[in-house]
């Protein structure tokens, strides 16, 4: 990787995030109602409303208030939260590490059953097994993920009794306590995520498998499994892992609804909150802080792609 | 037409047809008070011949619930994509036409606005808008605009460099005859496609939203709604929640369905 691509990937990372601002503080502003009418609602008195937007700086141009909002962000001082009256910072940092935890398990469960299936199912093209995975996959994609979590709480919490159905549990302090906890959710999650990385590990292991080198091996008497799983796989694997990359966006989506589904209290769960209560401050942090995240894990796995497949050459 | 004759194909011309048939008709042999009459009596009803899905826990039949639901779902998930198609098209088109400068500040924002998730998007200015039915279409329409406007833009930029657009600008033909005679019809297949598409995941994020009390709003009959009152008789009813769950997935398992035949129809390069 030479210094300039390094370098203008970087600048170009800077660009984004200063856009992403921009989207968000637009988003946010768009309507009539401010900060101050939120605090004291709609009925209190004008005077002190007026003396409040004065003191929260409301009245100051829209450039001004923008700029004051990501210089705070820059120098750490993300502002108060409306409804829990704790620093933004302090808020993000906690529930950051909570969602952390079920990003990571739903992508795991996800990719482990995805690649497996997708490459059954490219393997054996047009017969009952591909025709089994595909329309399992299908069924996967068309059902909303919070139905899936209903379904896991009925079935895995209710009936069997084996997990919680809600809450989250800190992983300093009782560690298996957080995975279970968390279990349900990342299932759910990674069900509907798995639909989606199947159908792409299908179709990119079918484009593979018709190709030269993959006759050649198979000509020269190599075993099926090294030719399927050495010799394809390893090619699919990029392309798979970028599409994992980019669902990462689809998963920040899904975590606010299956979090406040699921009470579990973090990245989505706080989103929704801030959401529903209509807390500014918050809501322009946490939209902020996903899309960035969105944004960061799509550069990463751009980066990996590039560090496994040695045939991608930089200039 | 023959791809249609696949059983996929089939299952999802069926799926579609049916739903459009619910979505346009139901309203018209079911009274609106059948949907919101309540029967203390008959609360959280398995389903029975009066009534074949149940009810809810106010006593509400869910047939009727349903059944209206489609209506509801179909017409914000239309409207959306229907308005994301308005705004999308011309900025994809223009984007991947004049290419430059000019492609680079759209697609620059049209790449910013995908680093937001689209369910967080339309959450966020649902809530900000204040959420009913209008503002929910806004929301998913303006969240589902970057995805079309890249789509299109890409087709643009491939159709733009055909040899019967060469043709047309060295005879003299102005750009927005271009646009309009030659760009257009060629991208109207792909962009038939991801309406198609669109509109399955429009339906899901319809009922997100209104799952998560951010979009259609109570007495309206709305799958996410429903599904969302479900929550607390999972034990005891859970066909409260199973109803509107099937519902969604037959809708948004049709749509995908036939878009994947209408890609194989009407676009067979990207096969």
């Amino acid at each position: 990787m030479s210094l300039t691509y390094v370098l203008n990937r970087l600048l170009s990372v800077i660009l984004t995030l200063f856009l992403i601002t921009l989207v968000t503080f637009g988003v946010t502003n768009i309507l009539p109602g401010d900060v101050a009418m939120m605090i004291m609602g709609t009925q209190s008195n004008p005077e002190a409303m007026a003396g409040l937007r004065a003191s929260l700086g409301l009245d100051d141009p829209l450039i001004v208030q923008y700029g004051r909002w990501v210089g705070g962000m820059l120098t750490g001082d993300w502002g108060n939260s409306l409804i829990f009256r704790q620093p933004i910072a302090v808020l993000l940092g906690e529930k950051i590490a909570a969602s952390a935890i079920i990003v990571v398990m739903s992508m795991t469960i996800a990719l482990s059953l995805a690649v497996p299936l997708g490459v059954w199912a490219a393997v054996h093209r047009d017969k009952w097994q591909d025709t089994t995975s595909s329309s399992a996959a299908l069924l996967g994609v068309s059902l909303p993920d919070f139905f899936w979590g209903i379904v896991m709480i009925l079935v895995f919490a209710r009936w069997l009794g084996w997990f919680p159905s809600s809450g989250f549990v800190d992983p300093a302090e009782d560690f298996m306590g957080a995975l279970r906890h968390a279990f349900l959710p990342s299932l759910a999650l990674g069900l509907g995520l798995m639909a989606h990385l199947t159908r792409m590990t299908r179709s990119t292991m079918t484009g593979i498998l018709e190709q030269e080198f993959i006759r050649v091996a198979r000509a020269k008497g190599l075993a099926e499994r090294v030719v399927v799983w050495r010799y394809g796989l390893a090619n699919a694997i990029g392309p798979v892992i970028t599409i994992a990359g980019l669902q990462v966006g689809y998963l920040f989506g899904s975590i606010i609804v299956m979090e406040s589904l699921f009470n579990y209290t973090g990245m989505g769960w706080l989103t929704y909150q801030a959401l529903l209560n209509r807390d500014m401050p918050l809501i322009q942090a946490t939209v902020f802080v996903i899309a960035a995240v969105v944004m960061l894990t799509n550069l990463l796995v751009d980066l990996l792609y590039l560090a496994i497949d040695p045939r991608i050459r930089l200039d | 037409m023959k791809k249609f004759r696949t059983s996929k194909g089939l299952i999802g011309v069926v799926l579609v047809a049916l739903i459009l048939i619910v979505g346009l008709f139901a309203p018209v042999f079911i009274p609106p008070e059948a949907a919101t009459a309540m029967n203390m009596t008959a609360r959280l009803s398995p389903p029975t011949w009066d009534h074949p899905f149940g009810t809810d826990q106010l006593g509400r039949d869910l047939f009727y619930r349903v059944m209206l639901g489609t209506q509801t779902s179909l017409k914000i998930a239309g409207a959306a994509v229907l308005m994301s198609i308005v705004i999308g098209l011309p900025l994809g088109m223009i984007s991947g036409y004049a290419g430059g400068r000019t492609d680079n500040v759209l697609m620059r924002l049209v790449d910013t606005l995908l680093a937001f998730p689209a369910l967080l998007l339309a959450l966020t200015i649902s809530a900000i808008l204040g959420p009913n039915l209008q503002n929910t279409i806004i929301a998913i329409g303006i969240a589902f605009t970057p995805y079309l406007a890249r789509i299109v833009r890409g087709e643009a930029l491939r159709v733009a460099q055909m040899p019967y657009v060469e043709a047309a600008r060295s005879s003299g033909t102005t750009d927005v005859m271009i646009l309009t005679r030659h760009i257009l019809p060629n991208i109207m297949p792909a962009v038939i496609v991801q309406g198609t598409i669109s509109l399955a995941f429009a339906i899901l994020a319809e009922a997100g939203l209104s799952f998560l009390g951010l979009g259609t709003q109570p007495p309206a009959a709305s799958w996410g709604l429903m599904i969302q009152a479900s929550r607390d008789y999972l034990d005891i009813a859970p066909w409260t929640a199973l109803v509107p769950g099937l519902a969604v997935a037959l809708t948004v398992l049709g749509l995908n369905m036939f878009g994947d035949v209408l890609r194989d129809v009407l676009d067979p390069r990207s096969k």
